[in-house]
């Protein structure tokens, strides 16, 4: 299934989706157990700056390495990794040493980026921070598969909105930025109530229509943009709804193509799993999170979406 | 219609033009209730994703549905009358009998429509094997006549079928069956 680029170069998984507390890094751990448990090579990277805490979720204190080796002495990344005490899984910890984290430099980014697609792993999986940062939208934006988490609430609903056209913003500004454009995205938006513009996807085509080589340019770069929703601590079938509501909401207001590929259901043994520091899919291995959660993590692998029929 | 236009239905509905009936209905109601009801997920974005443009997806989506239907409708009758070797090989005799909704009948059309019996259970609640016992007319193990009316009719319905001419051909045979016993 693996193609040659593939067992060379892993596939990267980022993490996000705007709201702190939604379980992306729970949600991280548990899908990294899941694709080493079917013996893939691992490797969970941290980067939620100031607020690091994957470590913790596998009973790791002090990880004695962590990013800040990194920026601040240039170390390479694969030397960083520390056990997980799961077979086949590494983790890079986040910077939890240093406090001036949140000014890294663009260029200490894209070699944080280059060392990334190098690591020696069949899946790196990146754990986001909340909110909508530039140095967060560009990690999500270099990711092969872009993985949102929402919890069924109107604020974490209106968080991710606001990620996901942040995001989206970003990589139309970056896309055209890199064939030459400069600042025609900003101009246009700055002076949208002149050409009769409403939102984002109004924007996208008005930039498309306007100049064909530009809706070439964006039709190629946004085809790539594809996110992938996981639902968290669903209580109903109601809120199971919300994952394909948000789909044709976001198909709808702003013209892209999202895959809701699983939900996990409310649970306290998460939450007795994360305050006891235990790995959950190892201690509830036969619980109904833990096979919805390994459900999604093969939507993810196949590419494929949850059965409409579930959703 | 033309295949684009067929092609544009679908893409409202949001559903790949492989989808099944049972697909088709579902991605319909759930559309439906997301824009004509005070969603969470739309009230975030209600300012920059006016009620106007909602009503106008609304509209969007009746006109998809009621086109599908209707061609999907067509297709059906083609199905058991112009097609002698289609798959499943409906014999001769079979093939005159399908045209009156029969057990057997309901049950191709069931898995033509793709759709698993304890699919069929989680929408209309009438259980598995009640399900199988109208499919494989097993008419001593069926309810009392108006509780088989009402599961045939939901069952049917689900099917995208005409209720009402599903319940009498099919009871119909029933009530010949019943004829034939001896009384009780």
């Amino acid at each position: 299934m693996t193609s040659p680029r593939k067992e060379r170069q892993g596939e990267i998984w980022a993490i996000g989706g705007g709201k702190g507390g939604t379980g992306k890094t729970f949600i991280t751990s548990c899908m990294g157990t899941y694709l080493a448990q079917k013996e893939n090579r691992v490797v969970l990277i941290d980067v939620d700056i100031g607020g690091a805490n994957l470590h913790s979720f596998f009973g790791i204190h002090k990880p004695g390495k962590s990013l800040t080796n990194f920026f601040e002495n240039g170390s390479p990344l694969q030397e960083l990794t520390v056990k997980t005490g799961i077979d086949n899984m590494q983790l890079i910890s986040g910077d939890v040493y240093s406090l001036a984290s949140d000014n890294i430099k663009f260029t200490q980014k894209l070699k944080l980026f280059r060392h990334i697609t190098k690591l020696n792993a069949q899946y790196v999986l990146i754990d986001l921070g909340a909110g909508s940062h530039n140095n967060t939208l560009d990690t999500f934006l270099m990711a092969d598969k872009m993985i949102a988490i929402l919890v069924p609430e109107m604020i974490a609903v209106e968080n991710m909105y606001h990620f996901i056209k942040n995001a989206l913003f970003r990589k139309v500004k970056m896309s055209l930025r890199s064939y030459g454009f400069r600042e025609i995205v900003e101009h246009v938006w700055e002076r949208r109530k002149r050409y009769g513009i409403r939102n984002l996807k109004e924007l996208i085509e008005w930039l498309g229509n306007s100049f064909s080589y530009i809706g070439d340019i964006l039709d190629q770069e946004l085809s790539s943009f594809k996110i992938y929703l996981i639902l968290n601590k669903v209580r109903s079938p109601d809120d199971i709804v919300i994952g394909s509501s948000m789909k044709s909401a976001l198909l709808k207001f702003l013209g892209i193509d999202i895959d809701f590929v699983g939900y996990i259901e409310y649970d306290d043994s998460v939450w007795r799993s994360i305050r006891n520091q235990q790995p959950f899919m190892l201690h509830y291995s036969s619980s109904r999170c833990t096979e919805e959660i390994e459900d999604f993590t093969e939507n993810l692998i196949q590419g494929k979406e949850i059965s409409l029929l579930r959703a | 219609m033309s295949r684009e236009e067929y092609d544009e239905y679908f893409k409202i509905l949001e559903i790949s033009p492989d989808a099944s009936l049972f697909e088709i209905k579902n991605a319909y109601l759930r559309l439906k209730k997301l824009y004509s009801t005070e969603s969470p997920v739309i009230a975030p974005i209600a300012e920059e994703f006016p009620k106007k443009r909602r009503k106008e997806i609304l509209k969007e989506i009746e006109e998809a549905y009621s086109k599908i239907i209707a061609l999907l409708g067509n297709e059906h009758e083609s199905l058991y009358r112009e097609e002698p070797s289609a798959p499943g090989k409906i014999s001769e005799e079979e093939k005159a009998e399908s045209i009156s909704f029969s057990g057997p009948v309901l049950r191709q059309i069931r898995e033509k429509l793709g759709i698993q019996l304890h699919e069929v259970c989680l929408d209309t609640k009438i259980r598995v094997e009640h399900l199988e016992n109208i499919e494989n007319e097993k008419y001593e193990a069926l309810p009392p006549e108006p509780y088989l009316k009402v599961h045939i009719k939901a069952y049917a319905n689900l099917l995208l079928l005409n209720p009402t001419k599903v319940a009498e051909d099919y009871l119909k045979r029933y009530r010949e069956w019943k004829e034939g016993q001896p009384d009780e």
